[in-house]
């Protein structure tokens, strides 16, 4: 590929890492690129590395090899909250909302500059108007989906350039789904996005870019658009991953 | 049954327990008993929830059980002790400290000029081993014949002399040439240990440094109080003991509550922190840690049980019957509704209480306390949000301890100040912890106040109906056993 170290173009490389949790081997030479201002969403099946690889970005997991440079800067094996404060937001997938904390407190915590939430405050009330409504709740008081929006929304508090973003519409329903592509649609003309995402019909609506990860090897990356029309390619990778069918119609 | 009518069911019960005890205890002991055993129930209480909240606080946020609590209560006492009573151990070593400490801080200011150094592998490894070795053995060097044992003996003269010229008990310091030598050796051992924890030639290492000004503050401000404190070591102990007792004696709550966060603070950076992968291991750690300070207490002060005198406010023989008198003469004891009660107690009532609502605000109103609420649930995510957490961990690290300390000197002048002093304490910290729920302040509090209940009426009953006065000790583990049984979360804690 003759796209590999383009740091201009790159907002973040993450190129050939390894990554070992305890004894075992999860990512074995995993290469993602992100564009900036784009979306580029890693696709595969259950346990293929997807998760890993975006802990690993964030140094949640830190990799033995390989380098992951971000805004030119190497970052791999930084500590998390270093790597965070380079301009990187995390939306977990187990919706890692605080339980003891209110709504508020939640995006209070992720400032990192006094003032902020109050910057920001009306874009995420604007993408996420329930928040604004809720937020005197406590994180363990919310549903689902609500927590999941908050999740999102947490990391929008700082200024951040990137946003990782774990299987935002797991468990969600349709109607939430929506919402919350309405939402990321909106972010994407702020922030650059790398997705990690199950529903394939979502994944193929919003990023412009893939990576398929398979068994904790990047096999295969491009377009969206030619991913699309690739059914075998599709079944090969994803064909157990794919959710039921939602028609297109139904989403939007 | 939602969420909240289940909470509030809860709540309506346990309010309706805790009404029937009171009113079946109020009447069978009658009116003199009860308020007298419920006050000193409440003055155990208290320093079982200085001790509970560090432990809870502690475990709670890192998965730490801290064996080592107990000690840090004892430290607390004896530094406070020392303080009051005869400071010159205190001011003798603090010069000392400050210097290691001086020339340890500037690893800041050293590090990006070292980790640029071109070093080959070899010798990245080698030269820390070699700075520690040297940093030791200067140091060693500094503390040739110096005599901390006669320093410490100082304060145990204290105890036999009851002259009324509190300077007749003051020992003189070294001379100050030898001194200042020994100081300039510990900043040279101290600027050993820097130099191997800069990690020179590891390049990994580098990153952009703050401005040099912000790096230079602690190590110049260190440099400055030992300069200082070398100057004043013996007038500065004349001037404590001169002093008005009481205010000596809320310095010496400031000095050993202060003692007690550096001192967590500094065990938790060398410590605890390469062990949070193995926790099992600080287990070991800590409760090696508790007997390694008790014969370090018993060597400096031999294995002895002094007693803190009473400062004046507590002190004055005769009864006060309101507030007020007793604040103007500093009777030893108050009459509150006809049962007399000791003054000193009640600051001690006051002193949990302060310290309840210190926690509860530092834990609701600060973004500390929010991290922390956060980080008992997900460190990680801290973490990813951009936020130090292993800074977090040395901050509620060493909170926790400066409660156990403050604890330590709010019980010195009334309990045995001794080596063993804080076991008991910490066994009773541990049960509290258990049965307000691991993590939880609140449970802290209320486990600790129920535990000094039990513990004062269980002695009452004792003594009542004849029983064996381990009855008071065993009813402690009786309640933890029915609360494990009936809630094995604890009162206040998070099923998780």
């Amino acid at each position: 590929m003759m796209e590999t170290t383009d740091s201009n173009r790159y907002l973040l490389s993450v190129e050939e890492i390894d990554t070992y949790i305890g004894q075992f081997h999860i990512l074995e030479g995993v290469s993602v690129d992100v564009a900036k201002g784009s979306i580029t969403v890693l696709l595969g099946r259950n346990g293929a590395g997807k998760t890993t690889t975006l802990k690993t970005i964030m140094g949640l997991t830190p990799p033995r090899n390989g380098r992951v440079i971000f805004d030119g800067q190497e970052i791999q094996g930084k500590q998390a909250f270093k790597i965070a404060n380079f301009g990187i937001g995390y939306v977990p997938e187990n919706r890692a909302v605080f339980r003891a904390l209110t709504v508020m407190e939640n995006l209070k915590l992720a400032e990192r500059k006094k003032g902020d939430l109050d910057r920001h405050a009306d874009f995420i009330f604007e993408l996420f108007p329930d928040l604004e409504r809720l937020s005197k709740l406590k994180g363990n008081q919310l549903s689902g989906g609500q927590q999941q929006m908050l999740a999102v929304a947490r990391a929008l508090v700082p200024d951040n350039k990137l946003l990782l973003i774990d299987e935002p519409s797991e468990g969600l329903a349709p109607i939430l789904i929506q919402q919350m592509m309405e939402a990321i649609r909106k972010l994407r003309e702020t922030t650059t996005i790398l997705l990690v995402e199950q529903n394939f019909i979502m994944a193929s609506q919003l990023a412009e870019r893939y990576v398929i990860i398979d068994d904790g090897k990047s096999v295969h990356r491009g377009l969206m658009s030619d991913l699309v029309q690739n059914q075998d390619l599709i079944h090969q990778y994803l064909g157990a991953s794919i959710q039921a069918p939602i028609s297109t119609s139904e989403v939007q | 049954m939602s969420y909240n009518s289940k909470k509030l069911l809860y709540s309506v019960i346990g309010i309706l327990v805790v009404a029937g005890v009171v009113f079946g205890l109020y009447t069978y002991a009658g009116q003199e008993a009860f308020i007298r055993t419920t006050l000193s129930g409440l003055t155990l209480g208290s320093l079982f929830f200085l001790v509970a909240a560090g432990l809870t606080l502690i475990f709670g946020l890192m998965d730490v059980l801290n064996f080592a609590h107990g000690s840090m209560f004892m430290i607390g006492a004896y530094t406070g002790w020392q303080f009051y009573t005869n400071p010159t151990f205190i001011f003798g070593v603090l010069p000392l400290v400050l210097a290691f400490a001086t020339t340890v801080m500037l690893i800041p200011v050293i590090k990006p000029l070292l980790v640029r150094l071109d070093l080959s592998e070899a010798w990245q490894k080698r030269l820390p081993k070699l700075a520690y070795i040297a940093a030791l053995l200067v140091a060693v060097l500094a503390l040739v014949k110096f005599d901390i044992l006669g320093l410490a003996k100082t304060a145990m003269v204290a105890v036999t002399t009851t002259s009324s010229n509190p300077l007749a008990e003051l020992s003189p310091q070294e001379p100050l040439p030898r001194f200042l030598l020994r100081l300039l050796l510990l900043m040279l051992s101290g600027a050993f240990v820097a130099l191997g924890l800069s990690k020179p030639g590891n390049r990994t290492e580098v990153s952009a440094p703050e401005p040099l000004k912000k790096r230079l503050i602690l190590p110049v401000a260190l440099f400055v109080l030992a300069i200082i404190f070398t100057l004043v070591r013996e007038s500065a102990s004349e001037g404590v003991l001169l002093m008005n007792g009481n205010l000596r004696f809320a310095l010496a709550i400031i000095a050993a509550t202060l003692f007690g966060f550096l001192l967590g603070a500094l065990i938790e950076i060398t410590m605890i922190r390469p062990l949070y992968v193995r926790s099992f291991f600080i287990v070991l750690m800590t409760l090696g840690m508790s007997f390694v300070m008790r014969e370090l207490v018993q060597v400096l002060w031999d294995p002895l049980a002094y007693q803190m005198v009473r400062p004046p406010l507590f002190a004055q023989p005769g009864r006060a019957t309101t507030i007020a008198e007793w604040l103007m003469n500093g009777s030893s004891t108050i009459s509150i509704a006809g049962v007399t009660f000791p003054t000193y107690r009640l600051f001690v009532i006051l002193l949990g209480v302060v310290m309840f609502v210190f926690v509860t605000l530092l834990m609701n109103r600060s973004r500390l306390g929010m991290i922390i609420r956060a980080g008992v649930q997900d460190p990680q995510m801290v973490e990813a949000l951009g936020i130090n957490v292993k800074r977090v961990f040395t901050l509620v690290f060493a909170l926790g301890v400066a409660l156990a300390s403050l604890g330590g000197i709010g019980a010195a002048p009334f309990l045995p100040v001794q080596p063993m002093m804080g076991d008991q304490y910490q066994m009773q910290g541990f049960i509290t912890v258990v049965i307000g729920g691991m993590g939880s302040y609140v449970g802290a509090f209320v486990g600790a106040m129920i535990l000094g209940m039990a513990r004062a009426f269980g002695d009452y009953f004792a003594l009542k109906l004849q029983l064996s006065p381990t009855i008071a000790e065993a009813s402690t583990v009786i309640i933890m056993i029915v609360v494990l049984i009936l809630r094995p979360q604890g009162l206040f804690g998070k099923k998780d």
